[in-house]
């Protein structure tokens, strides 16, 4: 078994190494955590992700800027690369699956990337449709694969008003789907106004929410298998 | 700042190393990363110049890093393969423009950064800081004068013998199109793209060169 002290130490050089963006140091963490057979999902959440978290927090802070931002990503997937196939069970409570893509039009997709990243860490099953996606694909691989979530994103106001069909025909099908919008224009009005059940500012609140939503979807679906038991 | 970098990288295999200021050329993602260390490797065949521009970058991204200065390193222009996040950003950022800022040399009739000493056979790579790196002299216009060479050989024609300069760097040195079709279609004749001639006739860093049209 691992000592309390070693796992501490490689929680805090994968965490180091993602908040000094350095792959190679993130990489040989990771390799020590499996060497040393410490819990991935520990090494995942506990480190990797709380150094993005701070990272999130000097972003905030304006101490660090988009290439930093990028470069951190890069470092965590470097270190996320190596442990995910020792993953063996994610448990947020919630699992679900996601629908992402950057719409029509647009091509900006780093956002949209870092949202996806924070999925993938979280477990969920992402289905990437990429970037300048046209509108009828969203519905299409949300019935495809039953997903529980679409998230939408759009970098420029003209590309942003695509968002509102796909939106439409969403809830044409599905009622209960649980869509999200992000984006540098998309602020509460709009997705009020389009009719979505959440916006995200940022990667991490883009997770936070997206989890309540599943869960309240999960739960809707079981109230109405309960009812129709009955 | 910080001389003791470009000694460093001069003994590890680099050709030339220069720091340069580059405060209102850049896009505003990258702009506080406004110093930058311009690295060129002396292509020989079958050597591994990514290799070792790669590395090259690596010591000083470390050495920077360490005296507590953010860093971005943008890879030479043949080795952007990498689909990472940040690979989204080297599109903002031009190499041989850092080079001429660096005071390395300045951009040919050929279109490629020519050093006094070593022509344009080098290979370029970045790393951007917010070091404050005191900036060596920059280029300011071309020293091609009336040397002619790479416009008489291309063979596409596509040199159109125009002069760079720093206040005028805009306009058009390579009709790329040109370029571009001549070397699609040496790949379909001989297999190899390669094309090179603006390369091997500029006189700059030549042997027995002669440079007597230059200026």
């Amino acid at each position: 078994m691992v000592t309390e002290e070693k796992k501490g130490e490689l929680l805090e050089k994968l965490k180091n190494a993602v908040i000094s963006y350095d792959e190679d140091a993130a990489k040989e963490a990771a390799q020590e955590v499996l060497a040393v057979g410490m819990n991935a999902n520990d090494a995942i959440f506990n480190g990797l992700v709380s150094g993005m978290v701070e990272v999130g927090k000097m972003f905030e802070a304006q101490e660090y800027f988009v290439p930093e931002l990028l470069m951190c990503a890069d470092a965590l997937y470097a270190g996320l690369d190596i442990l995910k196939p020792h993953v063996q069970q994610m448990d947020l409570g919630v699992r679900g699956s996601v629908v992402i893509g950057t719409v029509e039009g647009d091509v900006h997709d780093i956002g949209k990337n870092i949202v996806k990243m924070m999925f993938d860490v979280a477990g969920f099953q992402v289905y990437d449709l990429g970037r300048d996606v046209p509108l009828d694909k969203f519905l299409e691989e949300q019935i495809r694969t039953d997903s529980d979530l679409v998230c939408l994103s759009a970098m420029m106001t003209t590309t942003m008003t695509g968002m509102k069909k796909v939106i439409d025909d969403l809830r044409k099908k599905n009622p209960n789907i649980k869509i999200m919008i992000g984006g540098a224009p998309v602020s509460q009005d709009v997705a009020d106004k389009y009719g979505a059940d959440g916006y995200a500012k940022d990667a991490t609140n883009a997770l936070k929410d997206a989890i309540n939503m599943v869960g309240s979807l999960k739960k809707m679906k079981d109230e109405a298998e309960a009812q129709k038991a009955k | 700042m910080n001389v003791g970098i470009r000694e460093e990288l001069l003994g590890q295999g680099a050709a030339v190393v220069g720091y340069a200021v580059l405060t209102g050329h850049l896009g505003a993602e990258i702009a506080h990363l406004d110093r930058a260390v311009s690295i060129g490797v002396a292509r020989r065949l079958n050597e591994d110049t990514l290799g070792i521009l790669a590395r090259l970058q690596q010591r000083v991204v470390r050495r920077l890093k360490a005296q507590g200065y953010r860093t971005l390193a943008v890879p030479a222009d043949s080795d952007r393969k990498r689909d990472t996040f940040v690979s989204k950003l080297y599109a903002l950022f031009n190499h041989k423009m850092a080079a001429t800022s660096a005071g390395i040399g300045w951009v040919g009739k050929n279109g490629l950064l020519i050093s006094p000493e070593h022509g344009p056979r080098l290979s370029l790579t970045t790393v951007l800081t917010d070091a404050p790196l005191a900036a060596d002299p920059p280029f300011a216009a071309s020293r091609c004068g009336a040397c002619t060479l790479c416009r008489d050989h291309c063979p596409s024609g596509a040199i159109t013998g125009s002069e760079w300069s720093r206040s005028d760097p805009y306009v058009e040195l390579v009709r790329l199109g040109e370029c571009r079709g001549h070397k699609a279609a040496g790949r379909q004749l001989a297999g190899k793209p390669n094309c090179g001639l603006c390369i091997t006739v500029c006189p700059y860093g030549r042997k027995n060169a002669e440079l007597s049209r230059c200026g």
